[in-house]
């Protein structure tokens, strides 16, 4: 199962984006500052856009799902439950992952944003699907939704995850590693020995490097852990 | 055309031509296709091809009541060219600028500011129109009349939260009332000559000309 995409380019007003590389199963991270095009390879990949020329190419994905960065976007029925029964889920396994029991009834508008953020989360999550593209899945969450999403998405245990994100402090334990600066898309390579070559790894990581540790993965806890490793 | 306060001129002068009769109808039409990008300033064909089927319901109900449903889808639709025209061609502050430069740096920067961010939701409006649709192909749920209801919601409460944020937003940098800028305008040298023609066409079409022609005769 992978996700090939080969000299991509899409251009919009002065805006261009270009890319190429390889999505294989496993959890992928694609960072880059806001505005560097990372929503825009998003909807490539999802084939919700046409690229200019090149082109994205399944192989044996069979389904794709898209989480948007605005969860509001994603509103189509009156209540809490009858929105999680839209994806095609059971609405109170969907409450009780997204920590909204007791809400069913409540208006989707009603809920925060972060609350919404869980609730469209919990039902990309659960709907499983091949491929899985969460853009900015972290955005507008606290500390604590946030480690449970990272955790939400450890738990896919077969195929692809790409997370696009400029999320620096609370990151899920990923496989790859990819930079998106200037609408270009560069690979960085697998995790552990693609962290060094991050440019945009978080601080507690930078500290752990310039320390000479070597973390295992991009999680504050690796970090500590491979710190603790080198000052015994 | 370069000068806002021309365009603005022009526009509200043919639309007012065009909505009140089938002659000021032609009439914008004419100026239209002589002064401005034509096709290049239309909007989406989708956007436009909606606009256009909902001013048809509308001139078909009127037509069926006995109403001058044929001469409304004709004026309605010159308006919307027009409108399109315009949208196509104001830039960021142009607005602003224009109310300013017209009723002063309280009633005017009021008026200017009220319309500038007006336009910037029409902007922002079909950002979200086109992120909804894409939540809605995710989920499976094709466009049609039964989707129009939930998007039609979404697009009401993220408006209302919009406009209530940048509310707050002014409150909290001090805005109460009024503001100080200085408009510059620059003129191109067809923009004299397309307003004239504008104005003249305006006025043409609401003289009453059979009378005039009877009295001439």
């Amino acid at each position: 199962m992978r996700v090939d995409i080969k000299d991509l380019l899409f251009s919009r007003g002065s805006f261009t984006l270009r890319g190429s590389g390889t999505f294989d199963a496993g959890v992928h991270l694609v960072s880059g500052p806001v505005g560097s095009g990372k929503s825009t390879l998003a909807l490539l990949l999802a084939e919700l856009l046409r690229p200019g020329s090149g082109a994205v190419r399944r192989h044996g994905v069979s389904s794709a799902l898209l989480l948007l960065q605005f969860p509001e976007h994603h509103i189509t029925c009156p209540t809490v439950a009858q929105e999680a029964g839209s994806w095609g889920l059971a609405p109170e396994d969907v409450l009780a992952r997204a920590d909204l029991a007791g809400r069913a009834d409540d208006d989707p508008f009603h809920l925060s944003r972060g609350e919404l953020k869980r609730l469209t989360l919990a039902c990309t999550v659960m709907r499983n699907p091949d491929l899985l593209m969460l853009d900015e899945p972290f955005s507008s969450l606290d500390c604590t939704a946030k480690r449970k999403a990272c955790r939400m998405i450890e738990e896919r245990d077969e195929g692809i995850t790409i997370i696009f994100s400029h999320e620096r402090a609370v990151l899920p334990r990923v496989d790859t590693l990819w930079e998106m600066e200037g609408g270009t898309l560069t690979a960085c390579g697998s995790v552990p020995r693609a962290i060094p070559r991050w440019r945009h790894a978080p601080p507690y990581l930078r500290y752990a490097l310039e320390e000479g540790a070597r973390p295992e993965n991009i999680r504050l806890q690796d970090a500590r852990e491979a710190v603790c490793r080198t000052h015994g | 055309m370069q000068d806002p306060r021309l365009r603005l001129l022009s526009t509200v002068v043919l639309s007012l031509a065009a909505f009140a009769s089938t002659t000021g109808a032609v009439a914008a039409l004419v100026w239209w296709l002589l002064f401005t990008p034509r096709a290049k300033a239309l909007p989406r064909p989708g956007v436009l091809l909606s606009l256009i089927a909902m001013i048809a319901a509308a001139a078909f109900l009127s037509a069926w009541g006995g109403g001058p449903g044929l001469s409304y889808l004709i004026r309605m639709t010159v308006v919307l060219l027009l409108a399109a025209w315009t949208y196509a061609e104001t830039e960021d502050g142009e607005v602003l600028a224009v109310a300013v430069w017209a009723l002063g740096n309280r009633v005017g920067f009021e008026v200017g500011l009220i319309a500038e961010m007006g336009l910037t939701s029409l902007a922002v409006i079909r950002q979200e129109i086109d992120q909804m649709r894409v939540a809605m192909a995710l989920k499976g749920i094709r466009p049609g009349a039964r989707s129009i209801v939930p998007l039609a919601v979404t697009l009401i409460v993220t408006q209302i939260r919009r406009s209530d944020e940048i509310a707050r937003l002014l409150v909290v940098r001090g805005y109460t009332i009024g503001g100080r800028i200085c408009p510059q305008f620059r003129t191109d040298s067809r923009d004299i000559p397309a307003s004239l023609t504008a104005v003249i066409a305006g006025l043409l079409s609401c003289l009453p000309l059979r009378d005039v022609f009877i009295l001439v005769g």
